[in-house]
């Protein structure tokens, strides 16, 4: 029984210990919030654009899409989109004349459902961050005869990048421990190691304290990275 | 006879149903330092940002050294781009400097100067670095190439966006207001600096509150009152005796 | 079509059923948090305190809620003086649980949202009320709380709206919440869309009327 093998064993890397099994979850977890994250962004910048666009009922679409998604909780995203998905997808083969493709893989439904949370959230960052950049400084740029492309590369994109890179950091550090939620479609990313293994062994207090701190390592860790990055960016604005 | 630089006829500009611009001509050529002075809400600033089309004027026709401004107007008379590689092409030609510097804040004092030339015009960087170089030592600010913008004064940083404009070697200059947010001790410094461009033949249109400036330097002083050029003249005719009691009116304001 | 009606219909009212579970899970949890929340900020205040409150801020805001609902339910319940004490009754029912788990991890946010408050109000007005005498009680009564709560109070709305959805989250401990019954009415239809899309208007009636009502106080505050 393992009720009395000792706790070095249990979080070992040998035969009885869990140590490869968690260690391989936290780098699924790792994956799943850096897969959401860049979908968050790209789909967040769209949103953006399409919110800013001239065409109302765009605007207005992108505008629903974020009241929706920051009000809905994110276990029913990632509910919807586990449970939903293979009819969603079997109804589109039928369209086609297709059988049902069945379900995807979980990798891909967890990151697509914080994916599409997160971006709800990006969008609004992206959105403080255009209004921002001083007006006159896009307007020095297009006097000086940049076309659109360059003056969003050489003048709005830094200029976005220094004041979006501290709420991004915090978007991260929700999509970090929203992945946890994708346990629940049966991924083994660290949330769902750590209850297979308080279940099999009898020891949950051990197994989800040990998950605990893996994932302050992770939070922290990246709280330190985009410290780092922030500072860096940020001698023109007055920083160190 | 000298090159027609500038070539403006008939500009008109609303905003919502207030004119600001009823019909503006103007003609300016090589060498010629073009004062337009005019009464807060005259129109004077919103005429030179209709030249490098920061404003898209309603109606009229553009052309700077020989490129016409590339303007379309739909059925409704609002005006569009027809081609945006000629709206570049066209600002290329022109430089402007403004009341409140713009510098690009993200960039050093260096960076900010050579921006245009490197990514609009595509001179080499190592070219452009040595002519930036060349251009702070000529307003002055030689040894303030690392700099960030925050760490300058109000007027270096206009002296930094001055030396930024001339990167080009622009056809024309346009100076929206370049004294207006100086503390009063400063403003001679940039004075002083567009005095010497003015020396040395440099086309520039200048919208300035500045009338012992405009009397002194300028070849031309032109009045805008209500969206339309009141009268203009040499400054020694519009400083003058004769000159038009409206504008006399304006001087003694 | 009418039975599709009718499915709809019985779901909703089920919805609305355990919706009770799901207000009195965010109210409690609400007023549980920002009372800890409150301690914790007072503690910030004290040099022994200070670092206990640091690590308490820094776990709870570090790990996933879910995560901290499966150790309160599973994992601190497990442990033998809860197990054999008198606490038992309480750690065996996982409404307390989710509350427990709810309470701790948005104390954590809610504290930090009060220290930037706290941080934001003036030294200038904390000195003036101490130029014009007034002890720190009163301080605190009269010029420090009332600053602090209007420069908190959109941050601090944030952070209910988060709670709301957060208490979604209770379902996975086996309690029947709005998000719960969901769960239940798909296991036994398989009509996942339809289900969900249901509880989802729940929440979002429910984050979009706060949202709306902190907008009322916050701009009664303005005036």
């Amino acid at each position: 029984m393992s009720d009395d093998l000792p706790i070095a064993t249990l979080l070992g890397f040998g035969p009885d210990g869990w140590g490869w099994a968690l260690v391989s979850g936290a780098g699924l977890t790792l994956a799943v919030a850096l897969g959401a994250m860049a979908i968050g962004t790209l789909l967040g910048a769209l949103l953006t654009a399409a919110q800013a666009s001239r065409a109302v009922w765009l605007a207005r679409a992108a505008a629903a899409y974020g009241v929706i998604l920051r009000g809905v909780p994110e276990l029913l995203v990632v509910l919807l989109l586990y449970f939903g998905a293979p009819g969603m997808l079997a109804a589109g083969a039928a369209l086609f004349g297709l059988p049902p493709p069945g379900s995807p893989p979980a990798l891909l439904t967890g990151c697509l459902a914080i994916g599409l949370v997160s971006a709800a959230y990006q969008a609004e960052v992206f959105r403080g961050g255009m209004l921002a950049v001083p007006r006159g400084q896009i307007e020095a740029a297009m006097a000086a005869g940049m076309g659109p492309f360059a003056r969003f590369r050489r003048v709005i994109a830094p200029q976005v990048l220094h004041h979006v890179l501290p709420p991004l950091g915090n978007i991260w550090q929700f999509n970090l421990k929203d992945s946890a939620l994708v346990s629940i479609a049966g991924l083994a990313e660290l949330m769902r190691v750590s209850l297979v293994a308080a279940g099999s062994t009898r020891r949950p207090f051990l197994f989800f304290a040990t998950a605990m701190v893996l994932y302050l390592v992770m939070t922290s860790a990246s709280t330190a990275l985009f410290r780092l990055a922030e500072r860096r960016g940020q001698r023109w604005a007055g920083g160190r | 006879m000298t090159e027609t630089v500038l070539r403006v006829r008939g500009i008109t500009k609303s905003f919502g149903a207030r004119a600001v611009l009823r019909g503006i001509d103007l003609d300016a050529h090589r060498g010629d330092v073009i004062a337009i002075l005019g009464g807060s809400g005259s129109g004077k600033s919103t005429f030179l940002r209709c030249l490098n089309l920061l404003e898209l004027p309603d109606a009229g026709t553009i052309e700077i050294a020989g490129a016409a401004a590339p303007l379309v107007h739909d059925t409704q008379g609002r005006a569009r781009i027809a081609d945006p590689r000629a709206l570049n092409d066209l600002r290329a030609k022109t430089a402007m400097v403004f009341q409140n510097f713009n510098l690009w804040t993200h960039m050093t004092v260096l960076d900010n100067i050579v921006a245009a030339p490197v990514h609009v015009h595509g001179v080499p960087r190592a070219e452009a670095a040595d002519r930036a170089q060349a251009l702070l030592e000529k307003v002055g600010m030689a040894g303030f190439a690392a700099h960030w913008p925050r760490q300058l004064s109000g007027g270096q940083q206009q002296r930094v966006a001055i030396a930024r404009a001339l990167a080009t070697d622009p056809d024309l200059m346009l100076f929206d207001e370049p004294t207006s947010a100086l503390d009063p001790e400063r403003v001679r410094e940039v004075l002083d600096l567009m005095r010497a461009l003015a020396d040395e033949g440099r086309t520039m249109l200048i919208v300035t509150h500045e009338m012992a400036f405009a009397r002194d330097v300028s070849t031309r002083v032109v009045h805008v009152r209500d969206g339309v050029i009141e009268s203009m003249g040499p400054p020694a005719l519009m400083f003058g005796a004769d000159a038009s009691p409206v504008f006399r009116a304006f001087l003694s304001h | 079509m009418s039975e599709e009606l009718a499915f709809l219909a019985a779901t909703a009212l089920a919805i609305v059923r355990a919706l009770p579970i799901t207000l009195v899970l965010s109210l409690s949890s609400a007023i549980g948090a920002s009372m800890l929340a409150a301690v914790l900020v007072a503690a910030q205040q004290t040099r022994i305190g200070r670092p206990l409150a640091h690590v308490w801020i820094f776990v709870f805001r570090g790990t996933p809620l879910l995560l901290q609902m499966f150790m309160v339910y599973y994992g601190v319940a497990a442990l033998g003086p809860i197990r054999h004490g008198v606490l038992w009754p309480l750690f065996r029912d996982p409404l307390f649980c989710a509350w427990l788990a709810l309470t701790c991890c948005c104390s954590a946010y809610i504290a930090e949202v009060l220290r930037a408050a706290l941080a934001a109000v003036p030294t200038g007005q904390i000195e003036a009320a101490k130029a014009c005498g007034m002890g720190r009680g009163t301080r605190v009564r009269r010029v420090i709380m009332p600053q602090m709560l209007r420069l908190a109070l959109p941050a601090y709305g944030n952070e209910l709206v988060m709670l709301i959805k957060s208490t979604s989250l209770a379902s996975t401990i086996t309690v029947v919440d709005v998000t719960g019954v969901a769960q239940l009415v798909i296991a036994h239809s398989y009509r996942t869309i339809e289900v969900f899309c249901l509880a989802a208007a729940v929440y979002l009636a429910l984050t979009a009327g706060l949202t709306a009502l902190l907008r009322r106080i916050e701009r009664g505050l303005a005036q």
